[in-house]
């Protein structure tokens, strides 16, 4: 579980998030929707410590994170796929995951066959440069490399940026499923809103910087002014 | 046989050689700290000649030459360290000529501080093995049993370098340090210490560079005397592609050849005009350098 | 405001016009005080229209010219009261001045640095040494002229390569540049003599009719050393009108454009490359005309002088004094000058050994250690110092004029 509490963080004198606070319960996807700008991205950085908040806190279970470095942050358990998904393009696929695992305990061969067996694709490339892989391909090893560790938090930047719909929707059964099966807590940013209220539990819709609801997914995608003028979703 | 051993051209290519690993170890400690930091060394030789009187100067004389090496291998260690937490660190995200600036103050300070302990005098070191050349029927054959030691030592330093980036736990960490540090820190490798082990690792390739350098009977250890071999060193790492180790570590082996024709054909003073020369014409034709596969470097 | 400026000429100038019969009736001879009284006459006049803002405002470049007269009839007023020793160490300092204007532009300009500007000293300082052995009879000024176009000439073949690509790469190939000269002097040795250098048949002397002016009762006036100062001290103040010039022209405006954002640059139509070559030309130049008034000043050139050491030598007071500016360059011109004699003060009062290792060394660990801690500490230098003590000075004392 991940508790944000009355965080509040700037950018110089660019205030990017004032007074959030939410919570993101173990075994359940929570959407973080909302505008370009809206802050988003900022909430997982400041989360997994790239970036220092003005005030309030970000605890996992009884661990207060806020003031720890970001490698330590992961050390305890906390997945952070970024923006753009942070392939190291020149690394194989394989060594992407192994970089990956470095922080983890067991056999290397054991994690390795884990992820090829839930992503056969990414097998079948072990040894091509992640650069050659397509944009789904990459969003694949991405979410390999971050669950290679067995993360207990897992923060996902836009993962459907640049997919498209089929994949896309390939893709978020994929993290459903995988979120009830490791019960797994999953923070899930998206601009795309439609396509994560299908998958979420809960959702928070930020508006510059503020939390302007924070709700089950359910009563966000029924709320008409929300979806009209926070989340631009026109039928 | 012999003829053709001892003849003037495979002596050339044969000295070019034990040269050229010079080039190529120094330009290979350049690309090392150039692909993590975007920082070109300037500092690079008088560190590695600082290692090494403290290897070889500190110590009493006939101190055993390995353990000098290896003291001078520890001391450029944590030269290189040091350097990268007290200087380097703060210089990181500054405006480009900042780091230059501060890297040729450093060499400064570490030639004139050598020279005010040790003089500027040279001080030969005693070498392992004799640097006079092997004769075959009575003619010299360019070639020492010194020299081989100087080949054998870079190109194992060489293997050993490219064995820890491609084949260890670590070498993954600070490839990876190198090239995308936010994700890096995301996936829990601990970026600063990388840039501070890169710095090590690049001094200590250094100082075994500036013992081979001073071992050689003709030149000795001086506080300066890596400054011509650093410029011949940078020149090869530029038009191998300052992003390419291979690259680096090729073209410094190339240039040793081709020097030592220079030298024995034409002058041994023209050396450094074609060096020049080579570089314009190279950084006019690839900028990006020879073995860079993509010119991703904006002209 | 015509009041203020009425006011202010008449104040200025009845000032100049006391100081002037004071020195005039304080002097020994009446050559003196003809001298004496013309040097007080242009200080006067000259800062007082510079200190009139419509004259600044209005006439740029007539500015710059009478901040240059000044700045050398000041100078010159040193020359004529200090030793032989110190009359070497201003010429010197003068001359290095100028080199450090030309980095101080290039860097300014073009955010670029070169670690070659010793050895482009040294092409104008052997051009000088190589020109006089076959034709000791040029006009100085043509000379000096000669020397500076072989140092852009340098510059233009090194600089045309090496300025196209950003990062370290003119930083790398002057550096080679400076540690290759000394052989590439070798190659040359039958015209640049070799390891022992080249000696000027004749010494640079005052000309006959000003020695004769001022009579055996001033000769100290017209001494060798004075009188290679105030040829230094000129030359230096030309060159600074010149760069002044340079600086406020619409290339200089351009090229820091260039250095502040490439693509802006390249928006409004700079060529980037042309402008980075244009600065490390000027730079190059700058220097040579520097090294060519070292050889006069010693009568002789010597290979060892334009060592490596003394391109980061360079580096070093024109980021003391403060990269990209003219003060700073100054500045760093003043303290060269002065440097020889504090580095022998110090190894007096720190009780070392002249001879010994430490002493030899001094300059170097402080010129060094300085050139770091400026870097890091204030990457702007003196000047930049002197510019934010002045802001701050200002700020902190409220005055009645509304700005």
């Amino acid at each position: 579980m991940i508790v944000v509490d009355d965080l509040s963080v700037s950018y110089g004198a660019v205030r990017a998030l004032q007074s959030v606070s939410f919570e993101a319960p173990s075994g359940e996807i929570t959407a973080v929707l909302g505008a370009n700008g809206a802050g988003k991205t900022t909430l997982l950085r400041t989360i997994s410590g790239l970036v220092a908040p003005l005030s309030g806190t970000v605890r996992k279970d009884d661990e207060v994170l806020t003031g720890r470095k970001t490698e330590d942050i992961v050390r305890l358990g906390v997945a952070h796929v970024p923006e753009g998904r942070g392939v190291i393009a020149e690394f194989t696929v394989e060594e992407n995951l192994r970089l990956g695992f470095m922080i983890a305990q067991g056999s290397l061969p054991d994690a390795l066959a884990e992820q090829y067996e839930m992503f056969p694709v990414l097998g079948e490339r072990r040894r091509q440069a992640a650069a050659t892989l397509s944009g789904g391909e990459r969003q694949m090893l991405a979410m390999a490399r971050a669950l290679i560790a067995r993360p207990s938090v897992l923060l996902l930047d836009e993962p459907s940026l640049g997919l498209a719909p089929l994949v896309t929707a390939q893709l978020m059964q994929q993290i459903r499923d995988l979120c009830a099966k490791e019960s797994l807590t999953v923070v899930l940013v998206e601009q795309n809103a439609s396509s994560a209220l299908r998958i979420a539990q809960r959702a928070v819709v930020l508006r510059v910087g503020v939390v302007v609801a924070n709700d089950s997914a359910v009563a966000v995608r029924d709320d008409e002014n929300l979806r009209q003028y926070y989340l631009g979703m026109v039928e | 046989m012999d003829a053709f051993l001892t003849s003037r051209n495979v002596s050339d290519v044969l000295g070019g050689l034990a040269s050229g690993v010079i080039y190529a170890l120094v330009a290979l400690s350049l690309v090392l700290i150039w692909r993590s930091t975007r920082m070109l060394n300037f500092a690079q030789g008088a560190m590695a000649v600082f290692a090494t009187y403290i290897g070889f100067a500190i110590l009493a004389p006939s101190t055993n030459y390995w353990v000098s090496m290896a003291v001078a291998i520890v001391a450029g260690l944590v030269l290189g360290g040091a350097t990268e937490r007290v200087l380097v660190r703060r210089l990181y995200g500054k405006p480009e000529i900042n780091p230059i600036v501060a890297m040729v103050g450093l060499l400064l300070v570490l030639e004139s501080v050598a020279a005010a302990i040790w003089s500027t005098s040279s001080r030969p070191l005693a070498t392992p093995f004799s640097i006079v050349d092997w004769q075959l029927n009575h003619k010299p054959m360019a070639l020492s049993p010194f020299a081989v030691y100087e080949i054998v030592t870079s190109l194992v330093v060489m293997a050993i370098v490219a064995a820890l980036f491609q084949y260890t736990k670590l070498g993954l960490q600070l490839r990876a340090a190198a090239l995308a540090p936010e994700v890096s820190r995301l996936l829990g490798v601990r970026v600063s210490r990388m840039l501070t082990i890169g710095w090590m690792l690049s001094t200590a390739v250094g100082a075994v560079t500036a013992v081979l350098v001073a071992s050689n009977f003709f030149t000795g250890l001086t506080p300066s005397g890596m400054d011509g071999v650093f410029a011949f060193g940078f020149i090869a790492a530029a038009i191998g592609g300052l992003d390419s180790p291979v690259g680096a570590m090729v073209s410094g082996l190339a240039l040793g050849v081709v020097f030592q024709f220079v030298g024995d054909y034409v002058n041994s003073n023209a050396i450094i005009l074609v060096a020049l020369g080579m570089l314009i014409v190279s950084l006019m034709v690839r900028p990006s350098g020879v073995f860079t596969r993509s010119a991703q470097r904006r002209v | 405001m015509e009041r203020i400026v009425g006011s202010r000429l008449s104040v200025g100038l009845s000032v100049t016009a006391v100081v002037a019969v004071i020195v005039v009736v304080l002097s020994s001879s009446t050559r003196l005080a003809v001298a004496l009284a013309l040097g007080v006459a242009v200080l006067g006049v000259g800062a007082t229209f510079v200190s009139l803002t419509a004259v600044r405002r209005d006439h740029p470049v007539a500015t710059r010219a009478l901040i240059s007269v000044i700045v050398i009839d000041l100078a010159i007023f040193l020359t004529f009261r200090v030793s032989a020793t110190s009359n070497s160490n201003v010429a010197i300092g003068a001359a290095m001045a100028i080199v450090l204007l030309g980095l101080s532009f290039l860097t300014g300009s073009s955010g670029q640095i070169s670690l070659g500007n010793g050895a482009f000293m040294g092409v104008g300082a052997f051009t000088v040494g190589i020109w006089a052995e076959h034709h000791p009879t040029t006009p100085l000024v043509a000379v000096l002229v000669l020397a500076t176009l072989a140092g852009a000439l340098v510059g233009l073949v090194l600089g045309i390569p090496a300025t196209r690509l950003r990062g370290p790469y003119l930083a790398g190939m002057t550096l080679a540049f400076a540690v290759a000269f000394g052989a590439i002097l070798n190659m040359f040795s039958s015209w640049t003599g070799g390891d022992s250098g080249l000696q000027l048949p004749t010494a640079v002397v005052a000309p006959h009719w000003l020695a004769s002016f001022f009579g055996p009762t001033a000769s100290s006036l017209t001494t060798s050393s004075a009188w290679l100062a105030d040829i230094s001290i000129v030359v230096t103040g030309v060159a600074l009108f010149l760069m002044a010039n340079l600086f406020a022209s619409r290339i200089g405006r351009a090229m820091r454009l260039v250095r502040d954002n490439d693509v802006a640059a390249e928006l409004v139509g700079v060529s980037l490359p042309r402008a980075r070559v244009i600065a490390f030309t000027v730079s190059a130049a700058y220097a040579a005309l520097g090294g060519a008034l070292w050889t006069l000043i010693n009568n002789s050139v010597s290979p060892s002088t334009y060592s490596f050491v003394l391109s980061i030598t360079i580096l070093s007071l024109v980021v003391i004094g403060g990269i990209g500016t003219i003060p700073g360059a100054i500045m760093g011109g003043i303290i060269y000058a002065f440097s020889t004699g504090a580095i022998s003060w110090l190894t007096a009062h720190l009780g070392l050994n002249p001879q010994g290792n430490v002493a030899s060394q001094l300059d170097g660990i402080i010129f060094g250690g300085l050139l770091v801690i400026t870097i890091l500490f204030a990457p702007l230098g003196i000047a930049g110092l002197v510019r934010h003590g002045w802001r701050w000075w200002r700020r902190a004392r409220p005055t009645g004029i509304v700005q």
